[in-house]
């Protein structure tokens, strides 16, 4: 009797566990809408990128034959793509390290507690939240060859007007670009730096202040450290961000002049909506997303983010 | 002694300097912007430029409106407000699943966040062509459920934060005292958690109001929203540095609000919960 | 009647065996304490009770009802928590109301039953704050009251004192205690303060790896361990363990050049093992100052030089090495002054105990 009591019990236990089929089942029950629109709009478009960019669809033509690497070929000898990439990296190479500097010592700078820290703080915070086309469009407002304040300002310092076209010449479109940039993003590595160094833990300066140590090797050899996690987000965060930029391209020089100033974003856009060269688009989006895997898988694998 | 604090004052007093010289630099783009859009047509485009307009005057939002071109405004509320409810609510649900059943395990959860780091330009392509079938171009439900399908991993990946920072304890204190899961998630989890929720909310709002690519291929004429409405005035005719000083500002202005309503969970909420501020 | 059954309870976490095939009846009203070090096993069992995990293999009875599937709501059982588990959002009565609420129990009658259980407790001024703005005593008084309010039949209690400090603790064991003499509900508690497990257990539970190593009341277990592990663990200070040798008609235990005899009365079970290495077992209090001409049965006496001496005020903790080991020998406050002075302990072996080095059995 005994026996099959327990036995039975068993049975139940495998069959339905604690609280039976709805509570069992809870944890999959509110992930799954969830996931569903994850799929639909994160992965199906990849799925069908993927698909496209092997066959010759173009605006014209709903040609769905396979064209094996065609399109990818296409885009090994396709020098404005490569540009284009290269641009991208311009911008990312120097903004990345000016914003982080930049950040970094303003961080410094607001670090000790001083009278009013919170309404500077508050104001410095509101470059990066208001929406980059806005931010381009505006600088583009400030570089203005004859109305901008900037190029007045810099008239003060030389002594006489300086009618620089910044986002028409050449020699000035790059740093025009930049200069918005860091302008919007360095206060974002400025509050995260902010919030890092002051959870360092003091009594560890302070040891190596007891110990003798010099500012200079305090900093790099106790306080770096201890920020670096932090600060590695911070990079991946923006990095990722730099591949991706397109806003304040479009809304500042339109990847001009000519095509001096394309993004890969920027680039990609132009060949599906301006060429609609629908199955090359999809093997370029694919490339972008290739190369952000790469990239996000290291970053993601070097700096342990995954907790 | 008194050198000691004299010397203190004098730092003090270069700290204040350098953060006055360093905060107005970062400030003043915004000031012009607020001030442009206060000028007359003659005030933005004088030559030297004018620091501050002769009256504040309102005549450039007023265009906007007698346009209706402030729909824009409307339409980009409408988005980004229906999306954020939509993808908080369903954010939060799975989030709970990853921080207290560990669903999907580490894997499942980096999956998310990296649907987080994916480029617009690569989806929006084929998002574009899905829409034309769908009949979903230039319609709300299509822009409500790309900016809900973009926000959800940042809404998951935030909420699995802060509901991790809720004792495991108290959750199972309800269970034992009496409540369904759902009743845990409604009485305890949610109670728990509203400042984080609060706090992802905004944020998730302001990445659909200040988003540009999706709006840009996915609007056409009834549901543009505020950032393309923006670009549609370059190149126009001679006042076009007006109206787009005016609708800048018009966009700003909810965020800014926003944001100074969340100062606390600022650096916690850019910083994808690396930093808990 | 409330009685608790478990039978063949395994609870695996990943690689580790947590729970390895406990077997355990607990009858009506009855104040089980499970004791044992940390990682012993002892909170996932009360959890598994609770339903706060499921068992990978055997069955919970609770009331003669199997409830291996039941969720925690179904099982009518209160549990209070290490760390109080107070819902921070909510005022002291809205925290104890909590579970009646979830039970969709009328406000009138809440309103009653929260007054009730908050004058046991005396919390009955804290009802309109939030928790906190309590101490951590005042916490844990309403978390026993969210618990005593449900007239649950079961109360779990997960070390809901060690978060305390001792005076409160004092306090609060004192008050569990009359709170069950009260109630007389079934009650399990965990904890790995053996004290706590002594002063509060009708029958102690004491668990190890995951297995019951010994149960039974109190006084038995302290006095009749049937491990060195149960030694070891009851008691404090603890027992000192001393390497030492029996001779082959049991007569006599060889500590060192000591000889100490076994009582008569002991011999009969401990012969026929012949000679061999065991571990004597003594606990501080089985050692006395032996007053000249003590004739007692079964004390003997043993002269030791002291190393250290730890006065309490109303005892001294004396050190000494015997076979090369630290024992420590629970003295009156002025029975010895200083560190190597030579003293003549009188050792109780009716009470030590022996132990099999093999086996770690008791003999």
């Amino acid at each position: 009797m005994t026996q099959t009591t327990t036995s039975s019990t068993e049975r139940l236990v495998a069959g339905r566990g604690i609280g039976g089929f709805g509570e069992r089942h809870f944890k999959y029950t509110v992930l799954a809408p969830a996931i569903f629109i994850l799929l639909l709009i994160g992965l199906f478009p990849l799925v069908y990128s993927l698909i496209v960019s092997f066959q010759r669809v173009t605006m014209m033509s709903a040609d769905t034959s396979f064209a094996g690497f065609a399109n990818y070929a296409k885009l090994f000898a396709d020098a404005r793509l490569w540009e284009s990439l290269l641009h991208t990296a311009i911008f990312a190479a120097i903004a990345l390290p000016l914003e982080l500097v930049l950040g970094l010592a303003m961080a410094q700078l607001f670090l000790e507690r001083m009278p009013g820290r919170q309404v500077f703080v508050a104001l410095l915070v509101l470059p990066t939240v208001i929406s980059p086309i806005v931010a381009g469009a505006n600088w583009r407002l400030m570089f203005d060859h004859r109305f901008g304040p900037i190029n007045q300002v810099i008239g003060w310092f030389m002594g006489e007007p300086t009618p620089i076209l910044w986002i028409i010449n050449p020699l000035t479109v790059y740093p025009a670009i930049l200069i918005c940039e860091v302008w919007q993003w360095t206060p974002f590595m400025f509050l995260i730096l902010l919030a890092a160094l002051s959870n360092v833990d003091k009594s560890l300066t302070e040891a190596a202040e007891i110990d003798g140590a010099s500012q200079w090797r305090i900093f790099t050899r106790i306080v770096l450290p201890a920020i670096w996690p932090v600060m590695a987000i911070a990079i991946l965060i923006r990095g990722l961000d730099l591949v991706r930029l397109f806003d304040i391209v479009w809304s500042l020089t339109r990847g001009g002049p000519g095509t001096m100033t394309e993004t890969i974003s920027y680039y990609t856009y132009v060949q599906g909506f301006s060429q609609f060269e629908i199955s090359y688009t999809a093997a370029m989006a694919f490339l972008v997303v290739a190369l952000l895997t790469v990239i996000v898988t290291l970053a993601l694998k070097r700096m342990g983010i995954a907790r | 002694m008194t050198s000691a604090i004299a010397r203190r004052r004098a730092r003090l007093a270069l700290r204040y300097a350098a953060a006055t010289i360093v905060t107005a630099t970062f400030v003043f783009p915004i000031y012009w912007l607020f001030m442009t859009s206060f000028k007359t047509p003659e005030e933005i485009f004088a030559s030297p430029p004018q620091w501050y307009p002769g009256s504040i005057q309102f005549q450039n939002f007023n265009v906007l409106f007698l346009d209706g071109d402030a729909i824009a405004v409307w339409n980009s509320l409408v988005t980004a407000g229906i999306s954020t409810v939509i993808a908080m609510f369903l954010g939060t649900l799975a989030a709970y699943s990853l921080a207290r059943f560990k669903t999907g395990g580490d894997n499942l959860a980096v999956w998310i966040l990296s649907q987080r780091m994916m480029p617009p330009i690569a989806i929006v392509f084929p998002v574009f062509l899905l829409y034309v079938w769908l009949g979903w171009v230039d319609s709300f439900i299509g822009l409500i459920l790309l900016y809900t399908a973009f926000n959800l991993p940042y809404v998951i990946w935030m909420m699995r934060g802060y509901i991790g920072d809720v004792p495991l304890e108290l959750e199972e204190s309800a269970q034992v005292d009496g409540c369904t899961r759902w009743q845990v998630l409604l009485k305890v989890v949610f109670p728990l958690v509203r400042s984080g929720l609060f706090a992802t909310a905004v944020f998730t709002f302001v990445f659909a109001w200040n988003e540009f690519i999706f709006a840009l291929v996915l609007t056409r004429t009834e549901i543009v929203t505020y950032p393309v409405q923006v670009t549609r005035y370059f190149g126009g005719q001679s006042n076009f540095w007006a109206k787009i000083a005016a609708m800048s500002v018009l966009g700003t202005l909810p965020i800014f609000i926003a944001v100074a309503m969340m100062q606390r969970y600022l650096v916690r909420g850019i910083s994808m919960g690396a930093v808990k501020g | 009647m409330t009685d608790v059954t478990l039978s063949g309870i395994h609870k695996r976490f990943g690689a580790v065996h947590a729970v390895r095939g406990v077997d355990l009846a607990i009858p009506d009203g009855e104040f089980t304490v499970l004791v044992g070090p940390s990682g012993c096993g002892k909170s996932t069992l009360l959890r598994i009770i609770a339903g706060l995990e499921e068992a990978d293999a055997g069955t919970v009875a609770i009331g003669g009802q199997v409830v291996n599937h039941l969720p925690p709501r179904e099982r009518n059982v209160a549990m209070v928590f290490q760390n109080y588990a107070l819902y921070p959002h909510m005022k002291v009565y809205d925290n104890i109301a909590f579970g009646l609420r979830a039970r969709k129990v009328a406000e009138s009658e809440i309103g009653e039953r929260v007054k009730r259980a908050a004058g046991m407790l005396s919390i009955g001024n804290l009802l309109d704050r939030l928790p906190r703005q309590l101490s951590g005593g005042q916490r844990q008084r309403v978390a026993i009251g969210r618990a005593i309010v449900r007239d649950a039949r079961l109360f779990l209690f997960d070390e809901p004192l060690s978060n305390l400090d001792a005076q409160l603790r004092d306090d609060m064991r004192s008050e569990i205690k009359r709170l069950h003499r009260d109630l007389s509900t079934t009650m399990i508690y965990v904890t790995h303060d053996q004290i706590e497990a002594m002063t509060l257990a009708d029958r102690i539970v004491l668990l190890r790896d995951g297995r019951i190593e010994q149960m039974g009341a109190p006084l038995d277990l302290f006095e009749r361990p049937a491990t060195r592990f149960v030694a070891g663990f009851l008691g404090s200070p603890a027992m000192n363990f001393v390497p030492a040798r029996l001779s082959a008609d049991a007569s006599v235990v060889e500590v060192d050049a000591a000889m100490l005899a076994v009582p008569a009365g002991r011999r009969a079970s401990l012969a026929g093992r012949g000679a061999s290495a065991v571990v004597l077992g003594l606990r501080p209090e089985h050692m006395r100052r032996f007053a000249d001409g003590e004739q007692r049965e079964g004390v003997v006496r043993l002269g030791v030089t002291i190393e250290l001496i730890q006065p309490t005020g109303s005892r001294t903790y004396a050190t000494f090495r015997l076979a090369g080991v630290p024992v420590v020998a629970e003295l009156q406050a002025h029975d010895v002054n200083r560190p190597n002075e030579r003293l003549d302990l009188g050792v109780d072996m009716n009470r030590a105990v022996l132990i099999d080095p093999a086996t770690d059995r008791v003999l």
